[in-house]
């Protein structure tokens, strides 16, 4: 029975040695490495470098025809050449992903393709044209889909581009229950659409409390020009409120940020 | 009936342990055999002393290098009654035909991050050779943080003088701006005496008179104005001599420097590389077995999270 045991063991252990990792291409890893190096860019607000970066890693994704890197690097693509302000430039590389009839990219990445898109059209002031893709994103979005609070926003985005007040309201609260353990750069722009939405039903009082949690959470995030939408919202809140100094002063803290041109 | 059989039997196992005993045995003493060459047991040597006013980085088994190839090793290191210390270096015989009286011993390092060793910088050949309990000079040589902080110690005069002359001539109250401010004043009285003159020398000889009045004081200004330069300058060229002289100082003992690590920098950024080259497979190679490979998480490309924010406009 001993004898026994211990073979069993022996073999257990042999075969647990034996364990061969999952092989990965050089190659692969080069493409990995390139990611990572122009995602810690894009945090440090190199956004150059990083689109130079993740275009090295999307051509190896090419080259060894690794799905899934493709369409993370062509996202990653679109996303810094919008905060370059080269929207058709990142246009370009969404519709290569969302056209593209020779590779099946997962669900996940059309859907965030998808909203992407939607809001470029809503920037280029494409209502009609945001709300089709970002019906489109939903579609993809199906199952535990993680970007539901992201396409919510969208929605709640594109109402207030179209002044339905209720609409954006609806949409940017759902948009914060979902976000609120999920994602702080989404919960806070679920905050700030409702605070925009607030001021648009002539609620100023709630719109400041919205946009002051906002606020905190976007300066804990350390994004610059979030950092002054907030600031625009509660100088826009102590306007309605006839806090006439309060809102001077927000102005300024606003322009501040916006002088040092930091994105 | 059985019983002749089983000590039959008895007898082969008896013989078969003998055997196995017999070979664990041989196995034991090849085994002590070649620890104790290793160990330099059976090789001739001579012992040789070196002293020092501290132990700082010698210890017992280092390494003795000569030109490259390891000779010996230390023996002993040991505080004398005079507090300092004595060190013990055995040599391989083979070598000490090599090794002058004149030879120094210098402990460096053989990488940025590697082990000291102790190499025997050769002495003239002529001298006659080390012997039983010869004692050679040591010498600490130079390791890369000691050659930096060497230059940082020569670069800071050099760039507090630098600092001391910018400041001299950027102070609005120092010599030199005084003097350009006085110059430029000058230069304006000089052109307007000029205009004044071009205008009256045809008019009248009185006004021409005043005229070169005003243009006497006007070139005594601009005399006095170069007299303050003349002084001004001879002390900043004083300064800059001093700052020259310490750059030239400066720049010769980098260079005697440089010389003295030409040959140790090459060889340490050499082991250097390969001490991190052998460190990234080590740690390559721990983070790929079974047992630790679930404590690294395996890098994977990531995307950047979609920002679902549109300001609206203004």
């Amino acid at each position: 029975m001993r004898s026994t045991s211990s073979i069993l063991s022996c073999c257990l252990l042999l075969a647990a040695c034996g364990h061969v990792e999952e092989m990965r291409s050089a190659r692969l890893e080069q493409a990995t490495e390139f990611n990572q190096r122009a995602q810690r860019a894009f945090q440090r607000g190199e956004y150059q470098s990083a689109a130079t970066l993740y275009e090295n890693a999307l051509l190896l994704d090419v080259a060894i025809e690794n799905v899934n890197g493709i369409a993370i690097n062509t996202l990653n693509l679109a996303r810094v050449n919008q905060v370059l302000g080269q929207n058709a430039l990142a246009q370009r590389y969404l519709d290569s992903l969302l056209e593209d009839k020779s590779l099946q990219y997962p669900a996940a990445q059309l859907a965030a393709a998808a909203v992407q898109k939607s809001l470029l059209r809503l920037q280029e002031n494409d209502a009609t044209g945001a709300t089709e893709w970002v019906e489109k994103s939903a579609a993809f979005c199906v199952r535990d889909c993680p970007l539901s609070g992201v396409i919510d926003n969208a929605r709640a985005s594109i109402a207030l581009r179209t002044n339905d007040a209720d609409k954006a309201l609806y949409w940017s609260e759902r948009a914060a229950s979902e976000n609120k353990n999920a994602s702080p750069l989404e919960y806070a722009n679920s905050l700030r659409l409702a605070a925009s939405a607030k001021l648009l039903n002539s609620d100023p009082d709630a719109a400041l409390r919205l946009s002051e949690e906002a606020l905190v959470i976007d300066k804990t995030l350390g994004l610059p020009e979030k950092i002054r939408q907030d600031l625009l919202l509660s100088e826009q809140a102590h306007t309605k409120l006839g806090h006439a100094e309060l809102a001077a002063q927000y102005r300024d803290r606003a322009a501040r940020i916006a002088a040092t041109a930091v994105k | 009936m059985k019983l002749p059989n089983y000590n039959e039997r008895l007898l082969t196992v008896e013989k078969r342990t003998r055997r196995f005993m017999l070979g664990a045995a041989g196995v034991m003493v090849l085994v002590l055999l070649l620890i104790a060459d290793r160990q330099d047991y059976f090789r001739r040597s001579t012992a040789i002393y070196f002293f020092t006013p501290n132990a700082q980085g010698l210890s017992k088994g280092m390494a003795v290098k000569f030109i490259g190839f390891k000779v010996g090793s230390v023996q002993d290191v040991r505080m004398q009654p005079n507090a300092t210390v004595q060190v013990k270096v055995s040599l391989d015989d083979e070598y000490v035909h090599l090794i002058g009286q004149d030879a120094k011993a210098r402990l460096v390092k053989e990488a940025l991050v590697g082990e000291s060793v102790v190499e025997i910088i050769p002495g003239s050949q002529q001298v006659k050779q080390v012997t039983q309990d010869s004692v050679l000079q040591f010498e600490r040589g130079q390791d890369a943080g000691s050659v930096v902080e060497n230059l940082a110690a020569q670069l800071q005069p050099i760039l507090s003088d630098i600092h001391q002359i910018t400041t001299s001539i950027n102070n609005p109250n120092g010599d030199v701006q005084q003097t350009l401010k006085n110059l430029n004043q000058a230069t304006g009285g000089f052109r307007e005496t000029v205009n004044q003159f071009t205008q009256l020398g045809a008019s009248s000889n009185q006004k021409l008179d005043g005229a070169y009045v005003k243009f006497d004081k006007a070139l005594d200004r601009v005399n006095s104005s170069l007299e303050t330069l003349d002084k001004a300058i001879p002390k900043l060229v004083d300064k800059a001599d001093t700052t020259l002289n310490n750059v030239q100082s400066a720049t010769s003992d980098i260079k005697k420097i440089t010389n003295d690590s030409a040959g140790e920098i090459p060889s340490l950024v050499r082991n250097a590389n390969s001490l991190v080259q052998d460190g990234q497979e080590t740690l390559g190679g721990v983070k790929k077995s079974w047992l630790l490979n679930g404590l690294f998480p395996k890098p994977e490309e990531q995307a950047l999270p979609v920002d679902g924010y549109v300001p609206p406009k203004p």
